[in-house]
């Protein structure tokens, strides 16, 4: 362990847990709901980070694993009847599981052949989830009753609000920890250079898959608080556009930071409420106008808006030039 | 049956291999999957049917004119977005998460321009290059488009693999694409090259849009047949310029077999399948090199 959580990290998490508690007393119904899915797309966004901006591992599968928790969450909840709060942990570690099996081939895959490789699984297990007609009940879907957690009645949005942001208050516990690790260095070594980390002794592949490995987990547990205020779910809501929803709110964020990552998971699950509201007549423009606004920002800022604020911040907090001279000055002077 | 079912899967093989011809060429300039090739042929499309339908034009004057609009749209993009992700840096490898975010933000742009045009909604059909009746080789029915679309893909290939190998042209992009360090330093422009290879791949997208929309109901969602042409390139292993045409052939006689043997369900996930098994069995693909490694 490199160092504990640093007070304002404490501080967030705890901020992010007690506005869980607030929030349901103060918003209308529909905040509450765009509320969690935002909640949900920060946990889901978080997972595919450690891949992509910690790892630097460009990864795609990510919905499947979402794919994969809210299945196995709803199945075991209705059809086996084991409590939420067991069949949460035991879907994510499913995912994991698949994760974990994913992670050998694709430590192998590099860049683009990886992202297709990646990809191309989210798409098959769609398909699978779309055509498994007796688990998942095909295209016509799959209802589930609303998780009872210890006596405490889920469903509707504003019930499954507190749950929610608990649990991301957990899942970003858990990244910071991760982060500041040893596992979490070698993961950063990894994404910068593999070979300089292999020379330094780095076991590359055993780090990649456990990088695949947790991604997956976080993924489920998203998964997971997924089912804790929608009841129904399609094959459809695991899609290509789905994955790109959640891989573009990490790059217009700024990968490799959990601010950033946060920050963009705000920015795009907004945008298409925003572009609602637009008037009816500019309707249409809806899909231009989102990606016009996608290609622009990442022209103009390939770092990511984590990557603009930054900079800044580090400029003001770093010691002024003068103060520099003046400590250089009245440093006491060594004696030989 | 199944003959002609490996015919008419050549003959859809021969437009997957023009759109893996794109992608590949985009990827060795650019180092970068143009997630939205599907959309430069979905819009060739229908810029091919409107110039058609609103501005009643010849038949080859709007193949022309519909294929150089593609053709200059990409060019454009890659000037005004690509280059400014890149930079000034001449290996674009560390630039790849933006830039495909780039080509999907691309995607919706097209897609939007397409569905705000009203008679869109409706699944239109683009008129085929060759019309007439069928022709009949023993008990197999070929169609006349279907010919055509051979004809063109293979006209095509012949040109490109003559561009590559004896203009200067085509040897300066050769050469950016192996090492473009290298290249600048013996005088070859290699941002003009990567504008140029964007220009053509985006060319070959259009042709295979021309040849795909009369086959095909367009909608503008058939965007999604790019990840054909990446099934395609990856069987032929995503470098090679010959593996994209053996790919594609292979793609399209595969899933017509699957179709019928299997399921036409099934249909839908055989790219997919393929590319994981393909990547996972053999990175390289079928004719592709081993990969480069660009950087320590």
């Amino acid at each position: 362990m490199y160092g504990g959580l640093r007070g304002i990290e404490l501080a967030g998490i705890l901020l992010v847990a007690l506005a869980g508690f607030i929030l349901p007393h103060l918003l209308p119904g529909y905040f509450l709901y765009t509320g969690n899915m935002l909640l949900t797309y920060a946990i889901l966004a978080i997972g595919l980070d450690l891949l992509l901006g910690r790892t630097g591992q460009f990864a795609f599968a990510h919905i499947a694993f979402f794919g994969i928790g809210i299945y196995g969450t709803a199945l075991l909840e209705s059809r086996v009847g084991i409590p939420f709060v067991l069949a949460m942990p035991i879907a994510a570690c499913i995912a994991g599981a698949i994760g974990f099996l994913i992670g050998f081939p694709a430590a192998r895959l590099k860049a683009v052949y990886l992202a297709l490789a990646t990809y191309a699984f989210a798409e098959c297990a769609q398909w699978v989830f779309r055509t498994w007609d007796p688990v998942t009940g095909g295209p016509d879907g799959l209802r589930f009753p609303p998780p009872v957690i210890f006596g405490y009645q889920t469903g509707t949005d504003r019930s499954a609000f507190p749950v929610v942001a608990i649990i991301l208050a957990l899942v970003l516990a858990a990244t910071l920890y991760l982060t500041k690790s040893k596992l979490g260095r070698h993961m950063c070594a990894i994404r910068d250079s593999e070979h300089v980390a292999a020379v330094s002794g780095i076991d590359v592949r055993r780090v990649k898959v456990i990088a695949f490995t947790v991604s997956a987990v976080f993924a489920g547990i998203a998964g997971g608080t997924y089912t804790l205020f929608q009841s129904f779910i399609n094959a459809d809501v695991l899609g290509a556009a789905q994955l790109v929803t959640v891989l573009t709110m990490i790059v217009i964020g700024g990968s490799g930071s959990i601010i950033g990552v946060l920050f963009g998971v705000v920015v795009i699950g907004l945008l298409p409420e925003v572009l609602r509201a637009m008037p009816q007549s500019l309707l249409v423009w809806q899909e231009f106008v989102y990606g016009a606004i996608l290609v622009a920002a990442i022209v103009f800022m390939p770092q990511g808006l984590w990557g603009l604020v930054k900079p800044r911040l580090e400029a003001r907090r770093a010691p002024k030039p003068a103060r520099v001279a003046e400590a250089i000055r009245t440093q006491p002077k060594v004696s030989l | 049956m199944f003959l002609q079912a490996v015919l008419s899967g050549i003959v859809m093989g021969c437009v997957y291999a023009l759109i893996a011809l794109s992608l590949v060429l985009i990827y060795k300039s650019t180092d970068v999957v143009n997630f939205a090739a599907g959309e430069f042929v979905m819009i060739a499309g229908y810029a091919g049917l409107f110039l058609l339908d609103w501005f009643h034009l010849n038949y080859a004057v709007m193949v022309v004119l519909a294929i150089v609009l593609v053709a200059v749209f990409g060019a454009l993009f890659e000037r005004t977005a690509l280059n400014r992700i890149i930079g000034f840096k001449y290996n674009a490898e560390a630039a790849l998460v933006p830039m495909v975010v780039a080509t999907i933000g691309l995607s919706f742009v097209l897609k939007g321009v397409v569905r705000v045009i009203p008679s869109t909604e409706e699944v239109l059909r683009l008129p085929p290059l060759f019309g007439g009746p069928p022709v009949f080789l023993g008990d197999l029915v070929l169609q006349r488009q279907d010919i055509g679309i051979v004809v063109v893909a293979v006209l095509v290939m012949v040109a490109l693999s003559l561009g590559f190998n004896f203009t200067a042209t085509g040897k300066a992009l050769r050469a950016t694409s192996q090492n473009p360090r290298a290249a600048a330093l013996i005088g070859i422009p290699v941002r003009r090259m990567r504008m140029l290879a964007w220009g053509l791949a985006s060319a070959l997208a259009g042709i295979s849009g021309i040849l795909l929309s009369p086959k095909l109901l367009m909608t503008p969602d058939m965007g999604s047949v790019v990840m054909l042409g990446i099934a395609a390139s990856i069987i032929g292993g995503f470098t090679s310029l010959v593996g994209c045409v053996v790919g594609g052939i292979v793609l399209g006689v595969v899933q017509n077999l699957v179709g019928i043997f299997l399921s036409p369900q099934a249909i839908a996930v055989t790219p997919f399948f393929i590319i994981m098994l393909v990547l996972v069995v053999r990175p390289n693909g079928l004719f592709g090199e081993a990969m480069r490694l660009k950087k320590v």
